[in-house]
């Protein structure tokens, strides 16, 4: 499982009832890289990550996290992802601190090296001494670090990010991308979607575009080069 | 992680968030809670005779049968495949199993809490409560095991895209079609309920013997179900929050229109928040309204026709009174629903604390009235000594209880 990449995505349909979201699209993301996710409000962009992280089941096509089937193989393609979307859940009941330990004894770590990366997590995105705050209580930057850190946790070979810088400082999302540079220097691949077409233009080295629903337009190469000299959400 | 390691965390878990009312005591929670469990329990013991099953006869022992076993089939489904941190656990690799346990003993919690709250008329009443505990728990436990079974044979089937015989029944819709199996799952555990309690109410052998029986077969089942959980849950899990999808309302029924027929006597803010939450309980909680009508009806026609009869009077009260509860719970859900993200519409226009409550009232009173207005009717004529007017009374006080509630469970 270790030698497949990261992800893989073949001719994924998917409608919803009559409207057809997803037509076709195939992509792979190659270990160390970055691909962009960009496209307007309702073109599709959550739908196809819902579709790779299995919360979503797409009407045709496959989707291979490590070589690992989402929908058959869970387990395996859980412990290879992580996952920041959105809208996080966070048990309103638990602190941050709780939550993390809960997350590190589900996947598995290491107590005390779990601890140890949770700290640092924290520190980086500065959440220290918030470990005791209530999730309920946190506001939506620090809920979404909060998931952020959750979702690296395991150190996972490809992580997913859904609009994940929306609601960060400027600070924070500085080295919530330096961190990501770290993971990716590590043999780590990122599919990251966002509104931010200059953030995608200048961080990622290619780009999924999904200008409408149903249409879709892998940028590579000159293509992409062209793209981002000009980022736009017009079809290319 | 073994299944046993993952369930044992899983509850841990649980353990932590269901003791979070009492680390961190805030009024709200435990008003939302405390609130109407307590409406719910002195009304069973102040009714006391007229809900108490007659558990000597078949079938009295079939409709206890049928009230331990309705609960635990109706809410199966939710408890199963809508926990709000399903996808955040598969996510995170806890195997379906794991989560099969959890949500089986979650279910387990209900049809016992259910049973105990049966019991409290008996209890009233000073009757001996060990022959109705015998047969409330045997149809609890059945239908326990068989909604298990039921539910997760269902998911597999929708999962695998495989219709059910009975589909056509329920319309042109192709998605209701598709789901059928999961309409009809709470079917069997309800008759298994009934068929568990009329035989522990038999006199076939000693009473250990038939409960140790249907234990048995109840628990047996429970192997299956999980088999059946596992196999559903990666692909059905995502489906059932598509499931959940509502498209637009049509325009014939329904609208949100402010100040409408007597609603024009209220203070304009309070129209305002009537009339949202009106059409939010309407749309949300469709089923709350759509079931009352005919209940109604047909309860305010049976006791025009036979309102002398106790044993009629009694079903008609336990139905009744069963759907105001329900439709209370509706109301309540609507505030958990609002707690920290709706809020900030009402903060923003100026909605006061009084203004919303009021508006709430008159909301879940009319949603009421649906049960209230035709069994007032049929009760003042059909009953010798009428007092159908106690239908209304009870409509608007369990209003009250429930949009108190609503309100505190919504919290700042």
């Amino acid at each position: 499982m270790t030698d497949a990449l990261p992800l893989s995505v073949r001719g994924l349909r998917k409608q919803y009832r009559r409207r057809l979201v997803l037509d076709g699209v195939t992509f792979d993301v190659r270990p160390g890289e970055a691909v962009a996710l960009a496209g307007p409000n309702g073109a599709g962009k959550s739908t196809l990550i819902g579709c790779i992280t299995a919360d979503r089941v797409p009407n045709a096509g496959e989707v291979r996290i490590c070589g690992a089937d989402p929908f058959e193989r869970p387990r395996e393609a859980a412990a290879c992802m992580g996952f920041v979307p959105e809208q996080p859940f966070l048990y309103p009941e638990l602190s941050v601190a709780e939550l993390l330990r809960f997350v590190a004894a589900a996947r598995r770590l290491d107590a005390d090296a779990s601890a140890a990366e949770t700290a640092r997590l924290l520190g980086m995105l500065g959440l220290a001494g918030a470990e005791q705050t209530l999730c309920r209580e946190l506001s939506q930057g620090m809920g979404r670090k909060t998931a952020i850190v959750a979702a690296l946790l395991h150190r996972p070979r490809m992580i997913v990010l859904d609009e994940a810088l929306n609601g960060l400082d400027r600070t924070s999302a500085e080295r919530l991308v330096a961190e990501l540079d770290a993971c990716r220097a590590g043999g780590a691949a990122v599919l990251i979607s966002s509104h931010d077409l200059d953030f995608l233009a200048g961080w990622c080295g290619r780009g999924l575009l999904l200008p409408s629903p149903g249409t879709w337009r892998l940028l590579e190469g000159g293509d992409w080069d062209a793209w981002r000299k000009a980022p736009s959400l017009a079809p290319v | 992680m073994t299944t046993t390691g993952a369930v044992r965390l899983l509850l841990s878990l649980d353990a932590r968030r269901l003791t979070d009312a009492v680390r961190h005591p805030r009024i709200g929670a435990w008003a939302a809670v405390v609130l109407p469990v307590a409406l719910a329990a002195a009304g069973m013991w102040m009714a006391g005779e007229s809900v108490r099953p007659d558990v000597s006869t078949g079938d009295g022992v079939i409709l206890l049968g049928l009230l331990a076993a309705a609960p635990v089939s109706i809410q199966a489904y939710p408890i199963l495949f809508r926990a709000a941190d399903d996808a955040f656990l598969r996510r995170l690799g806890i195997p379906a199993r794991a989560l099969f346990g959890v949500r089986g003993l979650r279910l387990l919690a209900l049809a016992v809490a259910v049973v105990l709250a049966l019991m409290i008329p008996f209890v009233s009443t000073a009757q001996p409560v060990a022959r109705p505990l015998a047969v409330a728990m045997a149809a609890a436990v059945a239908a326990w095991a068989v909604s298990l079974w039921a539910q997760a044979r269902a998911a597999v089937r929708v999962g695998e895209g495989r219709r059910s015989p009975f589909a056509g029944f329920l319309g042109p819709d192709p998605q209701l079609a598709a789901a059928a199996s999961l309409v009809y799952a709470p079917l069997y555990p309800l008759l298994a309920g009934a068929a568990a309690a009329r035989f522990v109410g038999s006199e076939v052998a000693t009473m250990p013997v038939r409960l140790a029986a249907v234990a048995a077969v109840s628990l047996a089942l429970v192997p299956l179900a999980a088999a059946a959980f596992a196999r559903a849950l990666p692909r059905f899990a995502p489906r059932a929050g598509e499931l959940a999808y509502a498209p637009p309302p049509d325009a014939s029924g329904g609208e949100l229109i402010v100040g409408h027929g007597i609603a024009r006597l209220l203070p304009a803010a309070v129209q305002a928040a009537r009339a949202r939450d009106a059409v939010v309980l309407g749309r949300r909680y469709r089923w709350a309204s759509r079931v009352a009508w005919p209940v109604s009806i047909v309860a305010a026609l049976a006791l025009l026709r036979g309102g002398r009869s106790p044993d009629l009077r009694t079903a008609v009260t336990l139905a009744c009174g069963l759907l105001l509860v329900a439709q209370a719970g509706t109301v309540i859900a609507l505030g958990r629903a609002e707690r920290g993200r709706l809020r900030w519409l009402d903060r923003g226009v100026g909605l006061g604390a009084a203004n919303r409550l009021l508006g709430r009232w008159t909301a879940a009173f009319g949603q009421g009235m649906a049960i209230a207005l035709p069994l007032a009717f049929g009760w003042g004529i059909g009953v010798p000594g009428g007092g159908g007017w106690l239908w209304l009374a009870a409509a608007a006080v369990v209003a009250a209880v429930a949009s108190l509630a609503s309100m505190a469970a919504a919290g700042r």
